[in-house]
């Protein structure tokens, strides 16, 4: 059941993204990007990644989706005659080099939810799961490994965010935008 | 290919995000539209991270309510960071395209080409 559930929702992402890539209306295309955060924001939960799906949702389909809502607010927004773009084939046999080279490895992953699989049996894994509630107090493992074993890559983080936020200040200053 | 699909699937998911996200990189000639590849790109290899740290009937790593088996941390982890940056970079490249729409009134690769080369 949970894998019917799983198929659909990534089968849905899948279409949701090709929705946004040939969609011509670059408002049709952020909306299509946002159904595509939160079809993969229910993978996330449906693959045991709760964390992952919060920041999904509030990051994914919520903020980036007002960011770009801005960004054309602020532009053009190039609608047109057509609703889909065409088919740009120089593109394709690009994407084809990619995904041919993709698609020989796939064979060779273990199979989704092997409980053999080396991610799974390593032995980082096992050491979180074992010594992160004793050690840390933290019932969620992924919040211990977050804010005390990698802390300073959490502190890296920040930095970045900071450094974006920056980046993006000293981009529109001279303008009337901020 | 069958059987594949049927133990693969968010890998093939993984590839066909990975593919889009580039077509639309390549493709469109709208600045906003590559940077919403971009995005799809980012998502697709989220995918493959996630999905390795799967495993079958896992609860998630709650430790201290029942037993296990837990999905793996470890690349939870590793995307929440991601995520995060990887909306940082977008809110930059955004903030840039506001700008080159400022300086060149269109947002479109070939228009952008053409007044460059006329100036």
């Amino acid at each position: 059941m949970e894998s019917v559930a799983l198929y659909a929702a990534l089968t849905f992402s899948v279409f949701a993204a090709l929705a946004a890539t040939f969609l011509r209306d670059v408002l049709n295309a952020i909306i299509a990007f946002a159904a595509f955060s939160f079809g993969i924001a229910v993978a996330w939960v449906l693959l045991a990644a709760p964390d992952v799906a919060l920041t999904e949702a509030a990051v994914g389909a919520g903020i980036t989706t007002v960011f770009f809502l801005v960004t054309i607010a602020k532009t053009v927004r190039p609608g047109g005659q057509r609703l889909v773009e065409r088919v740009e084939w120089r593109s394709v046999a690009v994407v084809a080099v990619l995904v041919g080279t993709l698609l020989a490895t796939v064979r060779s992953l273990p199979a989704v939810g092997a409980a053999d699989s080396p991610v799974a049996t390593s032995r980082v894994t096992e050491y979180y799961l074992q010594n992160a509630y004793p050690e840390t107090g933290v019932e969620n493992v992924v919040t211990a490994v977050l804010a005390a074993y990698r802390g300073f890559d959490t502190l890296g983080e920040a930095t970045v965010v900071i450094a974006a936020g920056v980046a993006v200040l000293l981009v529109l200053r001279q303008e009337a935008y901020v | 290919m069958i059987d594949l699909l049927s133990t693969h699937y968010n890998y093939l998911v993984f590839v066909a995000l990975v593919g889009i996200g580039l077509y639309a990189v390549t493709a469109s000639s709208n600045l906003v539209k590559k940077v919403i590849g971009l995005n799809v790109f980012q998502v697709g290899i989220f995918l493959f991270f996630v999905t390795s740290g799967y495993v079958d009937g896992a609860a998630p790593p709650l430790v201290g309510h029942g037993s296990g088996p837990y999905a793996s941390p470890l690349p939870h982890v590793l995307i929440l960071t991601a995520i995060v940056v990887g909306v940082s970079l977008t809110a930059v490249a955004l903030a840039l395209i506001v700008r080159i729409y400022d300086a060149y009134g269109t947002l479109d690769e070939e228009a952008i080409r053409e007044v460059q080369l006329n100036d």
